[in-house]
């Protein structure tokens, strides 16, 4: 019984560690809070991008919590060129 | 009587001396008036002879004056931001920020803000302490955008507030955080989106009330002035804010002897006709004065309030 036991453990440990299933759900939360925070910093600092809002002058207090991110929100938001490939890239193609 | 009331109108067309008189003889009448200038000439200070700046200034018995200076006022706001900063950040970052704040800092969408800002805080802070807030503001346009701010704000802030939660609840997610400490969260971001959106609330609720917000409008009886107040009625009417007053400034002197002077008189009471024509419920006549308004000569015009 303790080998059954012991196997059925293994078992789980395999189809775990070949799922990865609890990465994946990890890194689905990941990639969600790294979206809304990019939204959240277009609400406020969309000035930086060259579009004109009528609320930037408001955002700027919040500027000592952001700035970490700040810089590199302005390198993604000016490199992401086609929405297509942005929403290609986050889908899972792994089974 | 309503608690606030903002004196607007095309530009020369004597809003400083309407509102300054109106002022002038509600404090006469046992009124606490305070009389807020938004005009970056500051013509009340002029109109007064008597420095005023950004303190409340005594001007007469019951009368006092205030006058926002909106560069500084975003200077005050934008300096706060970069101590905070210093606080916080380091000094490398600091530097590449303190471009963007001293961009900021010129650009004039910052200094309109900065005086809404103060409009709003005084309309929060002081309508308990006086009986009457008058608010001198600068051409109409002006005034019809500090009244949308709060509702375009409002959303604003909103959808941060929102997106932020999300945000801070997915990385509690992330990183296994027990339940209890889950339902109270602690954010700087959140704080400060909180403070804004209840000034926001406060004053928007005074604004949208009639019975504290009024308009007043100071026209010539000139065909472009009285078009331009058309205009700015509808807007107001738009955001549900009555305009049960209008001022008449500068009317000619009865019977003129002159060719010249009786055409224009003419003209003038056909003008008038199209004033009253727009049924507002008290409309002023003010004379036009052989003299200029000033501390001493107001008592003349308050006269006419």
């Amino acid at each position: 019984m303790g080998k059954f036991k012991l196997f059925m453990k293994d078992l789980g440990l395999f189809f775990e560690g070949a799922l990865d299933l609890k990465g994946k759900s990890v890194g689905m939360l990941q990639s969600d809070i790294h979206n809304t925070d990019d939204e959240f910093l277009i609400l406020c600092f969309a000035d930086l991008l060259g579009i004109d809002i009528p609320t930037s002058y408001y955002a700027l207090e919040l500027l000592p919590y952001l700035e970490d991110e700040l810089e590199g929100w302005q390198f993604r938001m000016h490199e992401s060129k086609s929405v297509w490939a942005k929403k290609g890239g986050q889908l899972d193609m792994d089974p | 009587m309503n608690k606030i009331i903002f004196f607007g109108g095309k530009g020369g067309v004597g809003k400083t001396s309407c509102s300054s008189a109106f002022a002038y003889n509600h404090a006469n009448m046992g009124e606490k008036v305070l009389l807020v200038s938004t005009d970056p000439a500051h013509s009340v200070s002029d109109l007064f002879n008597k420095k005023i700046g950004d303190r409340v200034t005594k001007l007469d018995y019951n009368l006092f004056a205030f006058e926002i200076d909106a560069q500084r006022e975003s200077e005050k706001y934008i300096s706060s931001i970069r101590n905070n900063l210093s606080k916080i950040v380091s000094p490398v970052i600091l530097e590449e920020l303190k471009k963007q704040l001293d961009a900021a800092s010129v650009s004039p969408g910052s200094h309109e803000s900065a005086l809404f800002d103060k409009m709003i805080q005084l309309i929060n802070e002081e309508s308990k302490n006086y009986d009457l807030i008058i608010f001198d503001t600068a051409p109409t346009g002006h005034t019809v955008r500090l009244l949308t701010l709060p509702e375009v704000l409002g959303a604003w802030i909103n959808s941060l507030m929102k997106k932020r939660r999300k945000s801070l609840k997915l990385k509690n997610m992330v990183n296994n955080v027990s339940r209890e400490s889950k339902d109270k969260i602690e954010d700087p971001i959140l704080e400060i989106l909180e403070r804004r959106k209840a000034t926001m609330e406060k004053a928007r609720k005074i604004m949208v009330d009639e019975k504290q917000l009024s308009f007043m409008f100071v026209l010539n009886a000139e065909r472009l002035p009285i078009e331009e107040t058309k205009k700015a009625i509808d807007v107001l009417k738009k955001y549900d804010i009555p305009v049960n007053h209008l001022v008449v400034n500068k009317i000619l002197p009865e019977n003129p002897s002159d060719k010249f002077w009786q055409k224009k008189k003419a003209q003038e009471q056909n003008n008038l006709a199209r004033i009253y024509e727009m049924k507002i419920n008290k409309v002023y006549e003010i004379p036009l004065f052989p003299f200029d308004i000033d501390e001493v000569t107001i008592k003349e015009m308050a006269k006419y309030f």
